[in-house]
């Protein structure tokens, strides 16, 4: 395995559109990264640059210290796993596996063991002799994942591969994924739109909007210490609650409710006295009993969790995810309070935080 | 048996026999050059007409025939071998029917096959049979050993 260096990468398209800005990251050897971000924000575009299928406007990429800018796709030495499988209808699975390894000529007795072996790591021996059209879309995948495999590549691509499965194949498939990484101690670059495959499957998670990273940060790291009110927002489900307030005599004051903050809150807040403050609450960090009053709108009753959703003061919008089964109804006033918080500059929507931090 | 052996006979569990199948399609277009010769030839009389007819069908049932085998034999299945060498045989016989009566004939003290034509179509004819014995002994010889490595897997 290797490790990929992605430095000031740009990418921008012949009609001046710039899709990737100044992309830099190191992945290290065996680690798993996931660009996660809405659709177009440059994720794939970023992969495809890495594949060779896009050229880079600008910058450098190197996989173990030699710079493979410039260098054709099939001298990279990375395999690609694509959304819609690219498989070969008319041939077998066995012959898929084994597609490029023929193609680069190597001894058919060493390609046979190469694919025998994939097909035991990703239990398809049973389906070698199949057509693509006979296996299921999980089944499928792993097929591709297979070719993948067999070509023993440096660094494993992966581009939105769970999309087109269903939900309970894709969290299959999903620990699948994790377990072969585990197993090949693959360095894998895995783009994705869903936050719970990056929070689940990566060691690090790039967070992307409009062509810029946003963050790089652990799966914790992102989900407890957002840089900005675009992380906070992406990552977690449901969405952080943001709140536009004021700090003001050691109390955020919103629109027809007021927070009680902690001391070390009010340190940090120090100098922003009258200052607006964006507030975000993530929905499981809001709990029951408290000084701050919601109105209930809807409940939704989800089994182990209840998702209450309702408004705080005059017009803020707020939604509370409690433990247990819970039936409010409609007009209910439900007294909560935040078990942690987060403070957001609304001017540049970076987070706020100590300094040096 | 050596380990290369071993992966030699496993593979043929996953891939098909193309060697047999590739030389019953040689063997179709061995078959189609040599009624292009035969057919471009003036053979005159009513008799070698109704020759010509019947060897339009016999063609048409071969290049069916050895087309099937074509495909049987990708599958290792040893039946086919056998009708691909009947179907051999059936090229050899040919070669002392149409081609050798018409070579033979004169007519208006013409002959009506050149020696170079009748050549060239008895050589068609020879490797169209020898591509079909050749296809057949190779997946005969396959298929047995295929049927052994499974039995040897399974015991």
């Amino acid at each position: 395995m290797a490790e990929l260096q992605l430095q000031h990468l740009d990418k921008i398209y012949d009609n001046n559109v710039q899709a990737v800005y100044d992309f830099n990251l190191d992945v290290k050897d065996g680690e798993l990264i996931v660009l996660v971000g809405p659709s177009g924000c440059g994720k794939s575009t970023t992969l495809r640059m890495v594949a060779g299928l896009e050229d880079i406007s600008n910058g450098h990429l190197l996989l173990d210290g030699r710079d493979i800018t410039q260098a054709p796709a099939k001298d990279r030495d990375l395999a690609m796993v694509f959304q819609n499988y690219a498989l070969y209808g008319h041939m077998t699975i066995y012959e898929n596996m084994a597609f490029s390894l023929t193609l680069r000529k190597e001894n058919p007795n060493v390609i046979h063991k190469k694919v025998l072996a994939a097909a035991e790591i990703l239990d398809l021996t049973a389906q070698l002799n199949k057509k693509p059209a006979q296996l299921s879309g999980g089944q499928r995948q792993r097929v591709a994942m297979g070719r993948a495999i067999v070509r023993n590549p440096k660094v494993f691509l992966f581009d939105e591969p769970l999309s087109n499965l269903d939900a309970k194949l894709r969290s299959a498939t999903r620990r699948e994924i994790l377990l072969l990484h585990k197993r090949l101690n693959a360095t894998i670059l895995y783009v994705t739109h869903d936050q719970t495959e990056a929070l689940t499957l990566a060691d690090r998670i790039v967070c992307m909007s409009m062509g810029h990273v946003q963050q790089i940060g652990t799966p914790l790291e992102l989900y407890d210490r957002p840089n900005n009110i675009f992380v906070a927002t992406f990552i977690g489900l449901p969405p952080m609650n943001m709140f536009n307030t004021v700090f003001e005599d050691g109390k955020l004051k919103g629109q027809g409710f007021e927070v009680e903050l902690t001391q070390e809150a009010k340190a940090l807040l120090a100098k922003w006295n009258g200052k607006p403050i964006t507030l975000g609450v993530r929905p499981e960090d809001i709990a029951e009993g408290g000084s701050i009053p919601v109105r209930v709108t809807t409940n939704e009753n989800l089994g182990m969790t209840t998702l209450v959703h309702g408004h705080m003061g005059k017009n803020s919008h707020v939604t509370a995810k409690f433990r247990d089964w819970a039936s409010y109804r409609e007009g209910d006033v439900v007294n909560v309070h935040f078990n942690k918080m987060h403070f957001f500059d609304p001017e540049t929507t970076n987070a706020i935080r100590k300094e040096g931090n | 048996m050596s380990e290369d052996r071993f992966t030699q006979l496993d593979r043929m569990r996953y891939t098909k026999n193309t060697a047999s199948s590739r030389l019953a399609l040689l063997a179709i277009v061995f078959d189609v050059l040599f009624f292009i010769s035969l057919y471009k030839s003036d053979v005159g009389t009513y008799y070698y007409t109704a020759l010509i007819g019947a060897s339009i069908i016999y063609n048409l049932v071969f290049m069916l025939a050895t087309f099937l085998c074509s495909e049987g034999v990708k599958n290792y299945n040893a039946n086919y071998s056998y009708v691909m060498f009947g179907l051999g045989v059936g090229q050899i016989i040919r070669i002392f029917i149409l081609p050798m009566q018409a070579h033979q004939a004169v007519v208006a003290n013409q002959q009506v096959m050149g020696d170079a034509q009748f050549i060239r179509m008895v050589i068609y004819l020879v490797a169209s049979a020898l591509c079909l014995f050749a296809g057949a002994i190779i997946n005969l010889n396959k298929s047995r050993a295929l049927k052994a490595h499974i039995a040897s897997l399974q015991a």
